[in-house]
């Protein structure tokens, strides 16, 4: 569907992923956090947690993908997000959104979009998105 | 009229939603969400200043103001907020005598409902296993927006076995959770005074709106 | 308002800058990891000459994540509460960023594992060229330890 027709309320398509402790392990290499928790089970215990997690800034990554995905050409102005809750790897994640705002702009649009990561049922990370693009463009979906 | 009685906004410092988008989406999504009005509770604040009447005429929702304040029982959200209160009490101060908080804001012509009573640590429920219960308590909040599985279902022991009137609101910290849990009161509810009566006189129950938003 | 803020901190270190760092120049297959990790699928964070995805800003958040002032042992069992970014031009190969943290804010809440301390940084980051790539607020949760009844 074109952006023109984007409008509040509209649901933005989900990404439900499983991240497994590699890929987990390779984000963490890749953004330079070199927390054992991210990669150790048992240092993660150690800490209190149940096990490896990922960091906070690989759901952030996440949700940001989901916008990628659904608007390839739009450009992320703004990203804010809330850690509520920890993410484990080798569970199934999911990353929904809603467009709650829509700004015309001298060249184009102006969307602002809730995000939502959950894990288990619960919310694990919220946040919102300002993404910018051009009239007339397309979405995925 | 029914009231989401928990929301925050920008002010809230882990809030992102703004008024503008609360009431957006609530006109948007009113054939879901038959909401009347909303009522921001700051955090360990009261917005003494901004005027919401001009948003009120223009999307026909109304927009009442309380605070959410921390005590050594939990949370609390105060109705009624007025100037004797916050001389009374520093709202950013995160250890208030609930029990101080629970009298003195209903001398002073308030009225404050623990919120999120089965959330740990910050919930009622917790605090009563340990601990005296509070004397003048009229209501709890039972139906939270931001509570994880289980945690609203503690409640409902509670208000059996104290008699507790019973409130529901979002907790939105997002403008797509507004209205999703809210309180329906047998009235209109004209401003923030009669608010605080509507909520001595009871007669009002919480309203559960979450199944009726797509993905949730 | 009071001169202390949380963990008997002076208000005057706010605005403070605790950290300024300088990166080496980013590799474009640094890009490239980076999206292969999230599974990012589009086309331009892939390729050859690979622009990165805008959350890649979070690699360059400097050598100190804290100021001084705050006793290191506060930040064990503590958590990332979450960021605020607004965003600037992209990142692309050989770009060297520069990034400067600043002390921001300070502040104590209540919450479900219990009374915690929220430590905000400010990281403002630029690239060679002088062009604002992210200004990220980044917030940490300290879990002091209990005041003494």
């Amino acid at each position: 569907m074109s952006t023109d027709d984007v409008e509040i309320g509209h649901e933005i398509p989900r990404l439900e992923i499983v991240v497994t402790g590699d890929q987990v392990r390779r984000y963490a290499a890749a953004a330079h956090m070199p927390g054992q928790r991210f990669v150790s089970d048992e240092v993660a215990r150690k800490e209190g947690l149940p096990g490896r997690i990922l960091p906070g800034n690989m759901s952030m990554a996440l949700l940001s993908r989901m916008l990628h995905d659904w608007l390839p050409q739009a450009r992320i102005e703004r990203l804010g997000v809330t850690f509520r809750g920890i993410v484990q790897p080798d569970q199934k994640i999911r990353c929904s959104g809603f467009v709650t705002d829509r700004r015309e702009t001298d060249d184009g649009i102006e969307l602002e979009c809730d995000l939502i990561l959950e894990q288990g049922g619960e919310r694990r990370t919220t946040g919102l998105a300002v993404l910018r693009l051009g009239r007339g463009s397309s979405t995925r979906s | 009229m029914i009231l989401d009685l928990h929301a925050h906004s920008k002010k809230s410092e882990d809030s992102r939603a703004t008024v503008v988008g609360y009431l957006q989406w609530l006109l948007k999504k009113k054939e879901v969400l038959p909401i009347d009005g909303l009522v921001l509770t700051e955090h360990r604040q009261f917005d003494g200043e901004t005027d919401y009447r001009r948003l009120e005429d223009e999307y026909g929702i109304r927009i009442f103001k309380g605070s959410e304040v921390e005590t050594d029982y939990g949370h609390v959200l105060v109705y009624g907020v007025n100037q004797a209160m916050l001389d009374r009490f520093d709202f950013t101060n995160v250890r208030l005598s609930a029990q101080e908080v629970i009298t003195d804001v209903e001398e002073l012509g308030g009225i404050a409902v623990p919120c999120h009573p089965g959330r740990p640590t910050v919930g009622l429920c917790e605090h009563y296993e340990v601990k005296p219960p509070l004397e003048g308590v009229r209501a709890v909040e039972l139906l939270n927006g931001g509570s994880r599985k289980g945690e609203n279902e503690r409640v409902e022991d509670l208000i059996r076995k104290h008699g507790y009137a019973a409130v529901g609101g979002s907790d939105s910290h997002l403008v797509s959770f507004i209205g999703i849990c809210a309180t329906r009161f047998p009235r209109e509810i004209s401003d923030e005074e009669d608010l605080v009566r509507a909520l001595r006189e009871g007669g009002y129950h919480p309203v559960d709106f979450r199944d009726r938003l797509a993905g949730r | 308002m009071s001169d202390t803020l949380p963990l008997g901190l002076d208000r005057s270190l706010i605005g403070a800058e605790f950290d300024s760092s300088t990166s080496e120049p980013v590799a474009a297959e640094d890009i490239r990891a980076y999206a292969d990790a999230l599974g990012e699928a589009h086309p331009s964070y892939l390729g050859p000459d690979p622009i990165a995805p805008p959350t890649f800003c979070v690699k360059f958040r400097g050598t100190r994540f804290h100021h001084t002032a705050i006793p290191r042992e506060a930040f064990h069992g503590g958590f990332d509460a979450g960021k605020d970014i607004h965003f600037g031009v992209p990142i692309r190969p050989g770009d060297v960023i520069h990034t400067r943290n600043v002390l921001h804010d300070v502040y104590e809440k209540t919450g479900r594992s219990g009374s915690m301390v929220f430590v905000v940084a400010r990281q403002t980051m630029t690239n060679q060229r002088g062009e604002m790539i992210a200004v990220i607020d980044s917030r940490f949760m300290l879990r002091p330890k209990e005041r003494a009844e």
